[in-house]
């Protein structure tokens, strides 16, 4: 499941705007554009002056590769990341001197894919290069939401630890950072983050999504102007040998009719995979992952719009439509991509993750003809799109608080190198290993050797902290040019959800409320046609009884009527 | 355990089931004798229960200290000592739950359809081994039964859906020839014959292994007589082999009943959304849905003890009825 650039699953995307502790104000938007970017929303009442204040100032880099395909401004100061279609041969340093001072380091990070041999040689020509001894040890994604709190109750917490922001209320992140967490407030605010040029690079809103109680923790990984939760993906290659235009889908009916065109089960092709998540872009479904939503300046639960209401109808019309392919709707999520591959699914929902060269390779492995399209945004009447913004960086890192100023500052230090820009020195070495061993240069850029696919392309030191995201797929531009242009398209109908890029603490005793786990659950199997939407009712009905009424109103006084919404 | 009383010289009994009972081997110490001399005497014995006691108690009793989180609005960042006491509040959230009293439900007609259906499943087969005299054939056929007791519950699950699934084998076959897909793996009515099934494929072939024990402790000459008066196959096996077993049949049997609410895990988490809540939710995957991934700790050690209530309830329980029937269980109290 999405192993790829960002390695999230669709579960974690469902969760990704579930927010934690620790209310801070939004407000400020995410600068995007390497020059002066829009400054119009600034000042809004909503935002607070305390964020504003500890905010890094965002310096982009004068050095480094120009991208080929720009960055572009889309709607609610989104933008597409910038995309680059070559890589530089002249790879230019970018941290002078070795960073660290030889100490040493434990980190944990989520993996969804194979973990690498502990101590092999990329992660020691990695740490001799940072001066430090960086021991990096990658746990399970799929259940990492579960590591976490046995570290946090055995008092085992590494140096240096990663928190997917989707879990920040399952795992209570605002709690932990004021508790566990180093406060890098004073190393990074204002301009005080110069010291460390490669991190003052990353753009504002990625430190906005670590900061918490209006003081910086996080260390932010693939910020992005333009996140999206999910994309509509088709099999292009198909859908052309049947002459089928993937525009003409620009509706709920549009969709069903196709679904009745492709289906086929005697020869077990089926049009679709489950598309909860695309159903909710279509009909406008506003994120559930907190719980409550806001209307007209009111919070009020998520699971009372009509929009919710109408999608659910939907979903469990199309699960039931006989043209989902059977293992999906039992949830068999492990084996999607092999039935998208293999053609037994024409039509999927994914993750942005799942689009990239990697991708192409394992597509065209099980198929030579495989190409991955994707379908543009569409409303379910046809009407104009519209498409929540996700948080501007999904993966954020901590540091522990027992470490010392010095160490802090070497931490610091060795995060300004990982947080080198694409095609540097630094990002070649972090993301390929070293040349001649873990890749070589082939005519479109570095290529993995076997050694260098087993230990370096893996996401490791990457999830600690990175640059900036980038659109690139050396030697599949193919792949970098249609995403490119999908995001430039999506980033025109985006907006900001309520809650946006807030980093919201809604007290322990709310623990389960704010998860709604239980209403979520029976709105999940609504999708795979097991539950109907009188079931999501009366569990909303549950939800309300059980505390769900308290935590509207206490979103209502302590978020929404003091720090405002974070659209602005 | 030092302070248990010395126990009673045994001797070997011929229990009228015709199994020997065999009682200590060790010399009978007199009453009175010191704590150090019986541990002098059974030290060897006691070094080789030593592992098991340790586990037991890292995994068994110590983790009982955790229960403690049932009273509290657990919050694992401040950890025991600092959550808030609950009282009583998270059982009522539970017991007010629709959704605990579905899994329990659930739990118990699993469990109930799995010792109807399941547990004279392994009896059969072993009694069938039995009259295989090649012993060749017998182990072909035990090994290969055997097999599935070591895949995890992912891998028969899969191989289910691959076979049965709506995707799978049976239904490409059905659907080629033009016959109405049969929904075998997504059904909820039918879902706990599905799962009894799935423990039978699974399971079965490593159940046997105690049964044949029990029937290889059959003293062979009750056989000899009994073929001397005349008793023809089905009968040695109605007087002899059956009785033979019972004991062991009723031991397994007070621990199945007793282990009634644990009718295991992974095979109902992975199966959750085939076939939705309303079926495959049992109390452990309500406990660990509602504690663990909902961060709700109190709710589901709440949910986690309350079945350990019960489960103690059913086994004191079971064990009765098998003094009822004369049998030992899984233990007696002093006679």
């Amino acid at each position: 499941m999405g192993t790829d650039s960002v390695g999230l699953d669709r579960r974690s995307f469902l969760r990704a705007t579930v927010l934690g502790v620790g209310a801070v104000a939004a407000g400020s938007p995410l600068l995007t554009a390497c020059g002066g970017s829009s400054s119009a929303a600034a000042g809004k009442a909503n935002s607070t002056a305390g964020l504003k204040a500890v905010l890094p100032k965002y310096t982009p880099l004068a050095i480094g590769p120009r991208p080929e395909l720009p960055i572009t401004a889309g709607a609610a100061g989104s933008s597409v990341d910038p995309g680059f279609l070559s890589y530089p041969t002249d790879l230019v340093k970018t941290v002078a001197k070795t960073p660290g001072s030889g100490g040493s380091y434990t980190a944990i990070t989520p993996l969804w894919g194979g973990i690498p041999p502990a101590g092999n040689p990329y992660y020691q020509a990695v740490n001799t290069a940072l001066g430090a001894e960086l021991t990096m040890k990658p746990a399970n994604g799929n259940d990492y939401a579960q590591t976490v709190p046995t570290l946090v109750a055995g008092n085992k917490l590494p140096d240096w630890l990663q928190v997917p922001t989707w879990w920040n209320g399952n795992l209570n992140v605002g709690e932990l950072a004021a508790s566990r967490f180093a406060d890098l407030t004073a190393h990074l605010s204002g301009d005080n983050i110069s010291a460390y040029p490669n991190l003052a690079a990353i753009p504002t809103g990625g430190w906005q999504a670590g900061a918490w109680n209006n003081k910086l923790y996080g260390f932010p990984s693939f910020t992005s102007g333009g996140q999206f939760g999910t994309i509509l993906y088709h099999r292009q290659d198909v859908l052309s040998a049947k002459g089928i235009d993937p525009a003409s889908i620009k509706d709920a009916d549009s969709l069903l009719a196709l679904g009745k065109e492709l289906t086929s089960a005697s020869s077990n092709v089926w049009a679709f995979d489950v598309l909860w998540l695309v159903v909710q872009q279509m009909f406008n479904v506003p994120p559930t992952g907190l719980a409550v939503t806001v209307r007209d300046g009111k919070v009020i639960s998520a699971y009372d719009t009509p929009e919710l209401e109408a999608a659910l109808e939907f979903a469990y019309k199309l699960a039931r439509s006989g043209y989902v392919h059977p293992d999906g709707l039992a949830k068999n999520n492990s084996q999607a991509k092999q039935r998208f591959y293999a053609g037994h699914v024409i039509l999927t929902s994914d993750g942005p993750g799942a689009w990239n060269a990697s991708d192409a390779i394992e597509g065209r492995t099980a198929d030579p003809k495989f190409v991955r399209g994707a379908v543009k945004v569409f409303g379910h009447d046809g009407s104009a799109p519209t498409v929540a913004l996700q948080n501007s960086a999904a993966l954020m890192s901590y540091l522990n608080k027992n470490l010392s100023d010095a160490q802090i500052k070497e931490c610091l230090a060795l995060a300004d190198y990982l947080a080198a820009p694409f095609g540097s020195a630094e990002y070649t070495l972090i993301n390929y290993g070293v040349e001649g061993v873990h890749w070589t240069r082939g005519a479109t850029g570095p290529t993995y050797t076997t050694q260098g696919t087993k230990e370096a392309n893996q996401q490791t030191y990457q999830f600690l902290v990175s640059s900036q995201a980038v659109l690139t797929n050396p030697g599949y531009d193919d792949v970098t040019k249609a995403k490119y242009a999908w995001t430039a398209d999506a980033v025109q109908h985006a907006y900001k959800p309520p809650f946006w890029n807030l980093n919201v603490n809604p007290p322990a005793r709310f623990a389960s409320i704010s998860t709604a786990t239980q209403v979520n659950d029976i709105v999940e199997q609504v999708s795979f046609g097991k539950k109907t939407v009188a079931d999501v009712k009366a569990a909303a009905a549950n939800w309300k009884t059980a505390g769900g009424s308290q935590l509207i109103d206490w979103f209502q006084k302590n978020v929404v009527d003091v720090y405002g919404t974070g659209q602005q | 355990m030092t302070s248990a009383p010395a126990p009673q010289p045994a001797p070997a009994t011929v229990r009228p089931s015709g199994r020997a009972v065999v009682g200590p081997a060790t010399e009978p110490v007199p009453s009175g004798a010191t704590w150090r001399v019986k541990l002098r005497r059974d030290r060897s014995l006691l070094l080789m229960v030593a592992p098991a006691i340790l586990l037991v108690i890292a995994f068994n009793y110590l983790p009982m200290f955790g229960t403690v989180t049932a009273f509290q609005y657990y919050d694992f960042i401040a950890g025991f000592l600092a959550s808030p006491w609950a009282g009583l509040d998270n059982f009522r959230a539970l017991f007010a739950d629709p959704n605990f009293w579905q899994a329990f439900e659930n739990t118990l007609v699993l469990s109930m359809v799995q010792i109807l259906l399941y547990f004279p499943v392994p009896i059969a087969l072993a009694l069938m081994l039995n009259s295989v005299l090649s012993s060749t054939v017998r182990g072909t056929i035990q090994a290969i039964t055997y097999l599935p007791h070591f895949f995890s519950w992912v891998i028969v699950v899969s191989l289910f859906q691959e076979m049965l699934g709506g995707a799978g084998l049976l239904n490409h076959a059905l659907r080629l020839h033009g016959w109405a897909a049969w929904d075998v793996m997504s059904n909820p009515d039918t879902f706990k014959y599905l799962v009894t099934a799935q423990a039978v494929w699974k399971e079965a072939g490593w159940g046997i292994i105690v049964f044949l024990a029990a029937i290889a402790a059959i003293d062979p000459s009750l056989y000899e007589s009994a073929a001397v008066d005349g008793a023809n196959r089905w009968r040695r096996m109605w007087h002899i082999t059956l009785p033979g077993m019972r004991g062991v049949i009723v031991l397994l049997l007070v621990l199945r009943l007793g282990n009634a609410l644990s009718i295991g895990f992974e095979q109902f988490l992975i199966q959750r959304y085939a076939v939705g809540t309303q079926a495959a939710e049992v109390l452990d995957t309500y406990a660990y849905w509602n504690g663990i991934v909902a961060n709700n700790y109190g709710l589901g050690a709440a949910a986690g003890l309350f079945k350990g209530v019960v489960s103690l309830v059913l086994i004191f329980s079971a064990n009765k009825l098998a003094h009822l029937f004369g049998e030992d269980g899984l233990y007696r109290g002093q006679r």
